[in-house]
């Protein structure tokens, strides 16, 4: 800034006048002149809200009311502020003088100055600090009069700044609280309505296409719901893959353990994931399409809360899928033990079974390597899926019976049942049953087919009760002692033997008239060497003293090794 | 009030021959004090002529003539110049070269039919590094010979952030009113050129 630019004195230049009243009066105009620029100034100080505005103007007036210069402003916090505006240490031992002065005015030092004075800044009711105004001599009461009114208003200017500026910080704060507060509520809103939404959907039956498509109305990214394998079972949203992608085992258990363990989203490359299980073996997996990564707060919330909901909708459907699974034991348990019909049939009727068809039982006995009984119920039912049967299944004193209404080529499912155990399969096939009550009757005929095929029926097979021929004829008559004595007449000796020597003669006379004296075909059923077949021949001779090749003697022999095996079926049955 | 115009700003009426010192602070300040007075008087078919510091503000100002203009007077209402070619026009500063600048418009646009004129002045070519500055208190003095005999109202503008108090007060006791944050205080005991002049050579 260039030099200030000054004011001419009037009073000095009237002073060569020859009139004293002119004087006087150009003196009072002068000084009632000063007190408008003062009232201007108090003002421009009292509009402030700046208290280094106010200092500032202050500081520079002073110049203009008479021969002053503001040295400077202490405060009572002990600050300092020279009248240039800058910051620093008061002139030495300013402070104890002016503390000594207390709330009053008075005269201090200060280095080079001449006199000076320090005039308090008062504000409302408060003390702030003195203004330190100096001059080269000392100042008339008039000049001192102007440098007065400065420091007062400026004064009151300060409190009124530093009021205004502790005013502006609570309603920041306030301004500040309440934006905090608005986005809280904000916040709630969305969640509120993220719970809405996805409660509606929840309660409305929309299934897990209904969660993809409220979540994605949500969020706005596509969604996927799979399974524990990857299995695509939802989508909702633009850009599903077809065929949709299915990562590797080891890379899905990977997955599967982080989301177990973070249990929260997970980044999964472009997506974020999270778990939904209800219990341990349930498992679904809810995932956001995210490849630009701006999924926020409210679309985790959703994500979150989403799953929740998916999980109660796979607990769900677990629960239907475990009732449907015990109704339908308990019924085919109840079929087998024996019920009445009308309850069987409606039951039946709720599992959207039709049981109103002539069905039989099927009994299936097997063993494989491990877990004997699930292992023979799964190889059952893929069995019957691969002959494109249809049947209730339920295991059944370490068997499984299947109460069915098909036909099905019983021996190719022994087959399919035996390759998928890698162990032997017997399969028996009861008769037919008009009605419900009849098919305990059926289970009956299926467990002695099943037997008779096991012990007398060479390898794995199934046998057909209605096709058993003379074994059905025996198994059917009410009074077994003639029968019993015919067996004793003809193997009662092979029988003791076997009992006595824990041997197989039975057995293996049995599977030699059977396989009708063919020792090659014999001693490959047996899984024993054809010389050890024809040692036991001899020794079955020896024994009964029968000679097998004799016509007579083969066909009586045949009939009570059958009838053994039906009484020992019948017996077992028992 | 009888045989006042309005000031445009705040309210203010204004006696013709007012000379009046305003004070604001930033530009945003300034441009509302300006558009108001000039404002109203180019709606009242005044000659207005102003000079401000920047070209930019120069610009701004122009579209009020567009806005506010009365249209059927010769020539154009509202004349915006710059400190170069009006204050400090010759790179110094003279009273009377400034004085003349204002006599000759008012003459000039009383030839093309106006009757009333308005003047502005932004004064913060007063704070550069020119000769002459230092004479500003005396040509607000003598300002006040020119605007007595003239129908016309003056408003100089000066800006708080930049002017010094000193400044303020001396250009409040060379101004019969001044205009601070919309108060208009009158300063009877203003000093005129006479006096000023007096005191100067005294």
């Amino acid at each position: 800034m260039t030099a200030e630019p000054m004011m001419p004195d009037p009073a000095a230049g009237a002073r060569g006048s020859a009139r004293p009243a002119a004087v006087a009066d150009e003196n009072l105009r002068a000084r009632l002149g000063e007190f408008r620029a003062l009232l201007v100034i108090s003002l421009l100080m009292t509009e402030s809200v700046s208290e280094d505005q106010i200092l500032d103007l202050a500081a520079s007036s002073a110049p203009g009311l008479g021969p002053w210069r503001i040295d400077g402003y202490s405060f009572t916090d002990g600050l300092w502020r020279s009248g240039f505006g800058h910051a620093g240490s008061a002139p030495g031992g300013l402070a104890g003088r002016l503390a000594a002065l207390g709330s009053g005015g008075g005269r201090v030092e200060l280095p080079g100055r001449a006199w000076a004075w320090a005039f308090p800044l008062r504000g409302t009711n408060s003390l702030l600090g003195h203004l330190i105004a100096s001059c080269d001599r000392e100042p008339s009461a008039q000049e001192r009069f102007g440098i007065q009114v400065i420091a007062q208003q400026a004064g009151v200017a300060v409190a009124n700044a530093r009021l205004h500026a502790r005013e502006c910080a609570t309603a920041a704060e306030l301004a500040a609280a309440n934006a905090a507060l608005a986005e809280t509520v904000a916040s709630l809103r969305r969640t509120m309505d993220i719970h809405e939404r996805l409660t509606q959907v929840a309660v409305s039956g929309a299934g897990q296409p209904g969660i993809a498509r409220a979540l994605h109305e949500l969020t706005g990214m596509p969604v996927a719901i799979e399974d524990r394998y990857g299995n695509l079972s939802a989508w909702a949203g633009p850009g599903r893959a077809d065929p949709y992608p299915k990562e590797s085992f080891a890379k899905r258990e990977q997955l599967l353990r982080r989301l177990m363990r973070d249990a929260k989203p997970v980044r999964d490359g472009e997506r974020l994931c999270v778990l939904a299980s209800p219990r341990s073996d349930v498992i679904g997996v809810l995932a956001l399409i995210d490849p630009g990564r701006r999924a926020g707060g409210p679309d985790l919330v959703a994500l979150e809360h989403g799953a929740t909901v998916l999980s109660m909708e796979l607990a769900r459907l677990r629960g239907i899928a475990d009732t449907e699974l015990r109704l339908r034991r308990d019924l085919v348990r109840d079929l087998l033990s024996g019920t009445d019909d009308d309850s069987a049939l409606i039951r039946a009727e709720a599992l959207d079974y039709d049981l109103r068809r002539p069905h039989r039982v099927v009994l299936v006995a097997g063993k494989g390597r491990a877990r004997a009984q699930d292992a023979l119920l799964h190889a059952v039912r893929r069995a019957l899926r691969q002959a494109r049967q249809t049947g209730l299944c339920e295991t059944w004193s370490g068997q499984v019976a299947v109460v069915t209404a098909g036909q099905a080529d019983w021996e190719q499912v022994s087959r399919a049942v035996a390759a998928d155990l890698d162990g032997p399969c017997h399969i028996g096939v009861g008769g037919p049953a008009a009605r419900p009550s009849e098919l305990s009757r059926s289970l009956r005929e299926a467990g002695l087919a099943q037997r008779l095929q096991q012990t007398l029926l060479h390898g794995s097979g199934a046998c057909d009760y209605p096709k058993l021929g003379i074994f059905r004829l025996l198994a059917g008559m009410s009074d077994l002692t003639d029968v019993n004595a015919f067996v004793r007449e003809w193997l009662g000796r092979l029988i003791d033997y076997d009992t006595r020597r824990k041997a197989e003669l039975v057995h293996t006379l049995t599977q030699y008239l059977e396989h009708g004296g063919n020792y090659d075909a014999t001693a490959a059923e047996l899984s024993v060497h054809k010389s050890t077949l024809k040692y036991r021949l001899q020794r079955i001779r020896d024994l009964t003293g029968l000679e097998l090749n004799d016509p007579d003697v083969h066909f009586n022999l045949q009939l009570a090794t059958r009838a053994w095996g039906t009484l020992k079926a019948l017996y077992d049955q028992s | 009030m009888a045989g006042t115009v309005p000031s445009g700003i705040d309210e203010i009426s204004l006696l013709p021959g007012s000379h009046v010192c305003a004070f604001y602070r930033g530009d945003a300040d300034r441009d509302r004090l300006l558009s108001g007075y000039l404002g109203a008087g180019l709606a009242a078919g005044d000659k207005c002529i102003c000079v401000v510091d920047s070209e930019l503000t120069a610009k701004r100002l122009q579209s009020l003539t567009r806005s506010a203009g009365r249209p059927g007077y010769a020539g154009r209402q509202l004349d915006i110049h710059l400190p170069e070619s009006t204050y400090l026009a010759g790179g110094e500063f003279t009273t009377s070269h400034m004085l003349t600048f204002w006599t000759e418009g008012m003459l000039k646009a009383e030839h093309e039919g106006y009757s009333f004129f308005r003047l502005a002045g932004e004064m913060t070519w007063a704070l550069r590094d020119e000769p002459g500055v230092e004479n500003l208190i005396g040509y607000e003095s003598e300002l006040n010979r020119v605007t007595s005999s003239n129908p016309v109202v003056v408003l100089c503008l000066y800006d708080l952030d930049l002017f010094s108090g000193q400044i303020v007060i001396n250009v409040i006791k060379t101004h019969p009113q001044v205009l601070v944050r919309g108060v208009l205080v009158e300063n009877p005991y203003y000093v005129g050129p006479d006096e000023f002049l007096r005191s100067a050579s005294g």
